[in-house]
C-alpha cells in the first residue's frame, strides 16, 4: 500500500528517512506511527546518544529532536550531530514546548534548522517536514550549481568580483571570488585589493586604464576592456574585464559588479590568426590581401591629400630555373632572401593592420611602406608618398641593387635578377586594380626587352604585353593539349601535274580558333618553346609520311621548317633518326627547310649538322631565298638540295622586271649547283606560266592549294590533281606541249 | 492555561478522571483504522510502562528535593498523558511543569502527591482497557 501524501513533489525522495530522537515511548511510538502513516521512513531513538551513534554511518534526510532530554538534550545533541562529518546541512527540526521561547532561539543557535510545537497534529508535523526537506534539496542544488559555476569559472580562468565605492563603509572596496584572485595568480583567502592588481598592470598601461576606469565611474557605464598584467612571477598575462554598474537606492551608482578572465590564449591565437591572414608565411612579409588593404588606405590618404604613391611590381627573371634544378626547398630559400633583401629597400613597417588607420596624424599613412609578397615570385614595394617618378625609380634602382649580390642557396651560389614594374597614383590608375595591372604591364616590357631591369608604366606599353604573357602561357601547354596540328600544301610539278611533296606548317587549335603561325611562331622563338615545338613537328610530319605512304603509295618527302637553333643542338640527328625509325620510313621522307636569313646568321654552327643530315639522307631546303644577304659563295660548299624562291620575288613577276631578272639568276645559279629550285606563293596562271617560262617547273601556292588538314590533301589529290580537273593543269599541259611533250608521256601521278 | 493545545472534550468532572479521554482514543485508533497494527494497545502498554517508571522517579526527585527534576517529568508526562487521553494527568502536569519553571517551587511533596494520586487513576484506567 502506497500512502498518498499531499506534499509528494519531483526531485524529493519517495520515502524520505526520518531520525527521530524522543525519549518518551509514548512520544516515540506515537509519533513514528503518524509519519509512517504519511509516506517517512521512521527510525527511531530514545536518546541523544543513541541518535549519535546512529548518525555515524547513516544520513538521514531530516532529523527531528526532541528539545527536553535527560542527559544529553537536543540542543546538544544538535550541537554534536553538526560536528559529524557529512551532516552539517542535513536539515534539524527541533521539537519544542508551545511557551518555551528561550528553547526556540537555543534551537537555532545550537544549529537546529527549524523548530515545531510538540502537538499530536501529526498533520502539521508532516508538512512541516516536507516544507524542510524541499528547503534543503533546493539548497543542495544552490550549493551544487555554485560548485558547478566556480569549476566553470576556474576551467575558463575566470572570476567574478565586486566593488563598492569607498563611501559605503565597512563593505567598501574590492571584493573577489576564490576564482578570481586565482586569476591573478593569487591564494583563495589572501587578501587583495585594487591597489596591488593596478600595480601589476605595467607602467604604460596603467594611466590609460586608470583612465577608463574613472571614465567608466563617472558616467556609471559598463567596463568592457583588456587589460595586460604581469603576475608577481613574471608572466604576462591579458586580463578581460567586464563589469557593471550597481546602484543604490538614490539611483546612483554605488559599485560595480562583473568578471575577470584570463584571455591570453584566445588573444594570442587571435594574433596569430591575423598574423596567418595578412602575413605570408614562407618570407613573413605582408601577403596579397594585406598589400592590397595597405595599397587602398594608401590610396585614399593620396587623394585626400594630394599627394602621388607608388607601386613597385617586381618579378624574379628566370625563378622557375633554380625550383627546377636546385628543388623547391632551395627555391624557398631564395624567396626568403630575396624577401630579406627587398625589405631592406623599403622602410617596411610589420605592424599588422585591420580596420581603421589608427593614430591619424598627417603622416601616418608612412607607416603603410611596405615591401609584400604577392604570390609565387611576385614581390610588390607599396611607396605611400613619393614626390615624383624619380623617387619610385631610385628604389627600383636599389631593389635591382639589392639583388646583385649572389643569394646561396643548397649550398650553392645563385644569381636571381628581377624586372620591376612601376605605376603612379594616380598618373597610371586610379584604384589599386589599375595600378597592379599597369605595373604589371610594365614590368612585363622589361621581361620582354631581356630583364633585370625596371621601367615606368606608359600607356604605349599596355598593348600587347599582357596578352602575349596569356599566349606564351597557353602555348606551352598546347603540346601536351594536342592543340597543335600540322596542315600541308603540296609541291606541284606543273609540267607532270603532280605533286611531288607537300611543305608541313604548323597551326594551332586554340579555343575553337585556328591560330596562323605568324601569331605564335615568333613568340615561340622568343620563349624557346619552339624547340619542343619542332620536335613534334618533325615527329607528326614522319607519322603523316607513313600513314600517306599505306594509304596512297606516298613516296616523295613532308618537308618541316626548322629554325636555326634547333640546328646547333647535338641531338638533332638522333632525334630526327628516332622519329623516322618509329614509324618505319626512310629518313628522305622528312625534308628539313631553313630560311636564308636563319642559316646565314648561324652560319658556322649550322653548318656539321646539315653535313650529319645529309650524310643520313635528310635533304636541306632554304627557304626565302634570295631575300637574305646570301654569300653565294658558300652555296657551293653546303650541303643542300633544294632552293625556295621567296614569294615576294613571284608575287612581282610580270609587273616589275627586275623580279624576272632575280628569278632567272636564282634558276641558273640552282642549276649549275646542281639544286632543285621551288618557286613559293604561286597564286595565278600568269604567274605560273612566266616561271614555266624561266624553267622553273616546281611550284607551291594557292593556285594549286593552300595548306589543308591531311585529309583533304589526299581528297584534293583524288578529286582535282588526279582527274585533271583544275585550271592550272590544262594550262600546264598546253605549256607543256609546247616545250616538253615528250616528258608527259610516262608521268601519272599517284596510283 | 489558554496557550495549551486544546485537548478535545476535556473534562470538567472528577469522574471523568478514572477513564481514559474518548476523543484522544479516537484519535489513537484512528492511526490503525483496521486496528491490525495493535496501536491502541501498543501505546497503552507503552504508556503504562513509562508511567510506572516515572511515578517512582517523581518520589525519588521529591525526597532529593529537586524541583527541577520534578519540572522535567511532570512536563514529559504531560503530553504523553495527553496523547493516551490521562486528561487529568495532563492537565495536573502543565500546572505544575509551568509554575516550577516559573520558580515558584511551593510544596514540592503536595505536588508530588497529587501527580501521583492523578498518576495512580490513569494507571488504573490504562490498565482497565489493556486488562479488561
Amino acid at each position: 500500500m502506497t500512502p498518498i501524501h499531499p506534499y509528494a513533489d519531483v526531485g524529493q525522495p519517495a520515502q524520505p528517512e526520518v531520525l527521530l530522537v524522543d525519549d518518551d515511548e509514548v512520544n516515540l511510538l506515537l509519533t513514528e506511527l503518524a509519519l509512517r502513516e504519511r509516506g517517512f521512513k521512521l527510525v527511531g531513538a530514545s536518546s541523544g546518544e543513541q541518535a549519535l551513534a546512529l548518525l555515524r554511518d547513516w544520513t538521514p534526510d531530516i532529523v527531528v529532536l526532541d528539545a527536553l532530554m535527560p542527559g544529553m538534550d537536543g540542543f546538544d545533541t544538535c550541537r554534536a550531530l553538526r560536528r559529524l562529518p557529512g551532516h552539517e546541512t542535513v536539515p534539524v527540526l527541533m521539537l519544542t514546548g508551545l511557551d518555551d521561547d528561550a528553547s526556540i532561539t537555543r534551537a537555532y543557535q545550537a544549529g537546529a534548522t527549524d523548530f515545531f510545537v510538540k502537538a499530536t497534529q501529526w498533520g502539521l508535523l508532516a508538512g512541516r517536514l516536507h516544507y524542510l526537506l524541499r528547503a534543503s534539496r533546493t539548497r543542495i542544488e544552490l550549493e551544487r550549481s555554485k560548485s558547478k559555476l566556480a569549476r566553470a569559472q576556474d576551467l575558463a580562468r575566470m572570476g567574478s568580483f565586486d566593488w563598492w565605492r569607498p563611501e559605503r563603509g565597512d563593505a567598501s572596496g574590492l571584493v573577489m571570488s576564490p576564482e578570481a584572485l586565482r586569476v591573478f595568480g593569487f591564494g583563495p583567502h589572501e587578501p587583495v585589493g585594487l591597489r596591488t592588481l593596478l600595480r601589476m598592470v605595467p607602467h604604460d598601461d596603467r594611466r590609460s586604464f586608470l583612465r577608463l576606469l574613472h571614465e567608466a565611474l563617472r558616467h556609471a557605464s559598463v567596463v568592457a576592456t583588456d587589460v595586460p598584467i604581469i603576475l608577481l612571477d613574471g608572466r604576462q598575462r591579458i586580463i578581460h574585464v567586464e563589469a557593471e554598474p550597481e546602484f543604490n537606492e538614490h539611483g546612483h551608482g554605488a559599485g560595480y559588479t562583473g568578471i575577470v578572465q584570463d584571455v591570453t590564449d584566445r588573444r594570442l591565437a587571435e594574433d596569430k590568426i591575423r598574423q596567418l591572414a595578412n602575413f605570408d608565411a614562407l618570407t613573413g612579409l605582408p601577403n596579397r590581401r594585406q598589400l592590397i588593404w595597405r595599397a587602398e588606405r594608401a590610396l585614399e590618404q593620396a587623394r585626400r591629400m594630394g599627394h602621388q604613391f607608388a607601386l613597385l611590381l617586381i618579378d624574379l627573371d628566370r625563378f622557375k630555373i633554380i625550383n627546377d634544378t636546385l628543388g623547391h626547398g632551395a627555391g624557398d630559400e631564395a624567396l626568403v632572401e630575396v624577401g630579406r633583401r627587398l625589405r631592406a629597400c623599403v622602410r617596411h613597417s610589420e605592424q599588422v593592420m585591420e580596420g581603421a588607420l589608427e593614430a591619424a596624424g598627417v603622416r601616418s599613412h608612412r607607416s603603410l611602406e611596405a615591401v609584400g609578397r604577392l604570390g609565387g615570385d611576385e614581390f610588390v614595394a607599396l611607396l605611400p608618398e613619393v614626390v615624383s617618378e624619380q623617387d619610385a625609380e631610385r628604389v627600383a634602382q636599389r631593389v635591382l641593387e639589392s639583388l646583385r649580390e649572389p643569394i646561396f642557396v643548397g649550398g650553392q651560389e645563385c644569381f636571381v635578377t628581377a624586372s620591376v614594374g612601376v605605376a603612379m597614383y594616380p598618373r597610371d590608375g586610379a584604384s589599386v586594380v589599375d595600378l597592379l595591372r599597369n605595373s604589371d604591364i610594365a614590368m612585363y616590357s622589361v621581361k620582354v626587352q631581356g630583364k633585370n631591369s625596371a621601367a615606368v608604366y606608359s600607356p604605349q606599353l599596355a598593348g600587347r604585353g599582357r596578352e602575349k604573357l596569356e599566349l606564351e602561357t597557353a602555348l606551352h601547354k598546347a603540346i601536351e593539349r594536342d592543340e597543335l596540328v600540322l596542315h600541308y600544301q603540296p609541291k606541284i610539278d606543273v609540267r607532270a601535274a603532280r605533286m611531288v611533296g607537300a611543305e608541313a606548317l604548323m597551326r594551332w587549335q586554340r579555343g575553337g580558333r585556328l591560330v596562323p603561325p605568324g601569331e605564335f611562331i615568333p613568340l615561340a622563338e622568343d620563349t624557346g618553346l619552339i624547340v619542343p615545338l619542332s620536335e613534334w613537328a618533325l615527329r607528326e610530319a614522319a607519322r603523316q609520311a607513313r600513314q600517306w605512304q599505306q594509304a596512297f603509295g606516298f613516296a616523295e618527302s613532308i618537308a618541316v621548317n626548322l629554325p636555326s637553333r634547333l640546328f646547333e643542338r647535338s641531338d638533332l640527328v638522333e632525334h630526327i633518326h628516332q622519329c623516322v625509325t618509329a614509324v618505319s620510313v626512310p629518313h628522305r621522307m622528312v625534308q628539313l627547310e631553313i630560311t636564308e636569313d636563319n642559316l646565314m646568321k648561324d652560319l658556322q654552327n649550322v653548318i656539321p649538322a646539315l653535313h650529319r643530315l645529309n650524310e643520313i639522307g635528310v635533304e636541306i631546303s632554304i627557304d626565302d631565298f634570295g631575300t637574305g644577304y646570301s654569300s653565294l659563295a658558300y652555296l657551293t660548299t653546303l650541303p643542300i638540295s633544294e632552293v625556295k624562291i621567296d614569294r615576294s620575288f613571284v608575287r612581282d613577276l610580270g609587273i616589275t622586271p627586275q623580279s624576272a631578272a632575280v628569278v632567272t639568276a636564282i634558276i641558273a645559279l640552282a642549276r649549275s649547283l646542281g639544286l632543285r629550285v621551288v618557286a613559293e606563293g604561286v597564286e595565278t596562271l600568269r604567274q605560273m606560266d612566266v616561271l614555266h617560262r624561266l624553267g622553273c617547273g616546281l611550284m607551291q601556292g594557292f593556285l594549286f592549294s593552300r595548306a589543308v588538314p591531311p585529309d583533304e590533301l589526299r581528297h584534293w589529290l583524288e578529286h582535282t590533281v588526279l582527274p585533271r580537273k583544275a585550271a592550272w593543269i590544262g594550262s600546264a599541259v598546253q605549256v607543256e606541249t609546247v616545250d616538253d611533250g615528250a616528258r608527259l608521256a610516262g608521268s601519272i601521278p599517284y596510283r | 492555561m489558554s496557550l495549551e493545545p486544546p485537548i478535545p472534550g476535556a473534562p470538567s468532572t472528577a469522574a471523568s478522571s478514572t477513564a481514559l479521554d474518548a476523543a484522544a482514543l479516537a484519535r489513537l485508533r484512528e492511526l490503525d483504522p483496521d486496528g491490525r497494527q495493535g496501536v491502541l494497545l501498543r501505546v497503552l502498554a507503552a504508556y503504562e510502562t513509562s508511567l510506572a517508571r516515572m511515578l517512582g522517579q517523581l518520589h525519588a526527585a521529591r525526597d532529593a528535593g529537586d524541583a527541577g527534576a520534578v519540572a522535567e517529568l511532570a512536563h514529559k508526562l504531560k503530553s504523553s498523558s495527553a496523547s493516551v487521553g490521562a486528561i487529568a494527568l495532563a492537565a495536573t502536569c502543565a500546572e505544575i511543569e509551568r509554575r516550577l519553571r516559573a520558580g515558584a517551587p511551593g510544596d514540592l511533596a503536595a505536588d508530588v502527591a497529587r501527580l501521583a494520586a492523578d498518576g495512580g487513576a490513569a494507571l488504573g484506567a490504562v490498565g482497565a482497557m489493556l486488562r479488561p
